[in-house]
């Protein structure tokens, strides 16, 4: 880290904190309650304990864009719910303040059979808003989102861009102070994509806190200014953007196997 | 400018409080009041959710929530023909009808509780996994919906009840009041404790719906409490039949809608029988020890909840 950035970071307050995070999976062998019940005593050598994440901890300053990155299953997406409050860990602290808003996949809780309109109203309660401000937010929803008059059309009438442009619409809504980000970003047209983007930049000049899971190496050096390498549940890096990068290309070619613990 | 919005909000943030997720590490009681106040602060979804299962249940059904009467009285014409005329229950139960219908509907809460509260979490999978919302609201909601349903019967009976010159001014009306409560507070204990055990054992849906076709002739709807008494009247077997809370509330129900009726006092009187032979001596306090012990049941049942539910978005 360059010493003016250090700096910057030290007089900007912590939004989230995460102190030893561990979140271990029970992998059960045997499936069927026959076997579990004629393996009942021994169970435990029948089980096996899979470390999703292993004493994980940093800390985000306010308006910090961090990318999560690592192989497919290094425990990123875990560590994005723990952090979002969706995943509770074995073990460890996860402290964080302000409003947190999950995009972890768009329209979640979207009911078909209900109008967008209505959606809009249950989505917005659930990603944390009062009935008052989705009122005050409603008109701006539908434009952001370009639905027009089809906001009172059951949603499963809706095309899948429509749908996903509604949900976008009512997440960037919510005035997140954290913004938690999941590949959602790949997902629509490309004019969709860049008013994507350019929400995120008008996030970032706002002074929001973004983290975002990404594959996409491009985006993270587009976005980000801070990368933690996940690998196997273990935080390998945490710093800069490029040499995060190279790390990242690192646990690619390396993996480290030493880190998956078996119980027997 | 928007400099100035930078530091406002890092001003506003570094004045909050960090808010700590939890790893069940809590006090028994410290644990309830965080995530009561987490409920409170979600309460206009609680409204919401509610309004859409209510909503997305008949939505497309050109007769709406007609449907919602159409079962209950299919069923009291069922009962009151092949038990109250041709079984005969009738002869010694004045207003069949009523009193049937008085325990239907009060009995149609309490399945429509547990089934669909069984069921809750897993039909939110969708929003379990991928937002963070305190999960105690589906349970609820699912109570929610069931009482709104609740509440449509109930003024089709006091139609009845009105229709049939059985409106009466007395205070027994009231025992309604606790009978529906009881319904409630042990609808709502066993709904989210099904609800987080049926994430990890899916048998446990399939298990509430023959419970609840046993548990319902354990509960004195379709036959009278005087029948069960001179039966097994005095014994330890009625102290058992009697410790179902469900029975307690269909009991005090029937005494508020059914009992005072003039039809039903004179229908008695004509057969001889003694109208307090209908409810067990004790009622009242009967009541109170159910609503008391059930307050502590549905505390408990959600510790267990809150306990069971860190692991809900991995298993469901």
């Amino acid at each position: 880290m360059s010493p003016s950035k250090s700096e910057a970071v030290a007089e900007a307050p912590i939004v989230v904190r995460l102190e030893d995070v561990s979140k271990h999976f029970v992998v059960r062998k045997e499936k069927s309650l026959k076997e579990r019940l004629v393996n009942f005593g021994r169970s435990r050598r029948h089980r096996e304990d899979f470390y999703a994440l292993r004493d994980v901890g940093f800390e985000i300053p306010v308006g910090q864009t961090v990318g999560l990155v690592g192989h497919n299953g290094s425990g990123k997406s875990t560590l994005l719910k723990v952090i979002g409050g969706i995943i509770t860990p074995n073990a460890g602290v996860v402290e964080r303040r302000g409003r947190i808003a999950a995009l972890l996949e768009l329209g979640a809780g979207f009911h078909p059979d209900l109008t967008g309109r209505e959606n809009v109203y249950l989505n917005g309660s659930v990603l944390g808003l009062s009935r008052q401000q989705i009122d005050d937010f409603f008109n701006s929803i539908v434009d952001f989102s370009e639905i027009g008059d089809f906001i009172d059309t059951q949603v499963k009438f809706y095309s899948s861009g429509m749908y996903v442009r509604l949900a976008f619409a009512v997440a960037v809504h919510v005035d997140p102070d954290i913004l938690l980000v999941d590949e959602v970003l790949a997902v629509g047209d490309e004019p969709f994509q860049r008013k994507c983007m350019a929400k995120i930049e008008e996030f970032q000049r706002e002074g929001r806190t973004i983290i975002l899971v990404s594959h996409s190496s491009g985006q993270i050096a587009e976005v980000c200014d801070r990368v933690i390498v996940l690998s196997h549940g273990h935080l390998v890096f945490d710093g800069d953007v490029e040499p995060g990068l190279q790390a990242l290309a690192d646990s690619f070619t390396n993996p480290a196997p030493t880190s998956t613990e078996e119980h027997a | 400018m928007t400099d100035i919005a930078r530091r406002e909000r890092a001003a506003r943030i570094s004045a909050l409080p960090f808010e700590r997720v939890e790893t069940h590490r809590r006090g028994l009681f410290a644990g309830t009041r965080g995530s009561l106040s987490q409920l409170w602060k979600f309460r206009e979804l609680l409204g919401l959710l509610v309004r859409r299962e209510l909503k997305a249940k008949y939505k497309d059904s050109s007769l709406g929530f007609i449907w919602s009467f159409i079962k209950p009285i299919m069923l009291l014409l069922i009962y009151y023909f092949a038990i109250g005329q041709f079984l005969g229950a009738q002869r010694s139960i004045p207003m069949f009808g009523i009193f049937v219908f008085a325990g239907l509907v009060l009995w149609g809460l309490y399945s429509e509780i547990l089934v669909g509260g069984t069921m809750s979490i897993l039909q939110n999978a969708a929003l379990i996994k991928k937002v963070s919302l305190p999960r105690e609201i589906f349970p609820l909601a699912s109570v929610g919906s069931a009482f709104v349903n609740f509440l449509f019967q109930a003024v089709v009976l006091a139609v009845a009840v009105v229709a049939f010159g059985q409106a009466t001014a007395t205070w027994d009306v009231f025992y309604a009041i606790p009978a529906v409560l009881i319904v409630l507070v042990y609808g709502t204990a066993l709904a989210s404790l099904l609800a987080a055990l049926n994430v990890y054992l899916r048998d446990v849906q399939y298990l509430v719906d023959v419970a609840v076709l046993m548990l319902f002739w354990l509960s004195p709807i379709v036959y009278s409490y005087q029948m069960v008494a001179s039966v097994i009247g005095g014994t330890w077997i009625e102290s058992v039949y009697l410790a179902n809370p469900i029975t307690v509330a269909v009991l005090a129900f029937q005494r508020a809608v059914w009992l005072p009726g003039p039809a039903t006092q004179t229908g008695l009187a004509e057969l001889g029988v003694d109208p307090t032979t209908m409810y067990p001596a004790d009622l009242d306090i009967r009541i109170i020890i159910m609503l008391a012990i059930g307050a502590v049941l549905v505390w408990l049942s959600h510790r267990i909840f809150l306990r069971l539910q860190g692991n809900f978005a991995q298993e469901i």
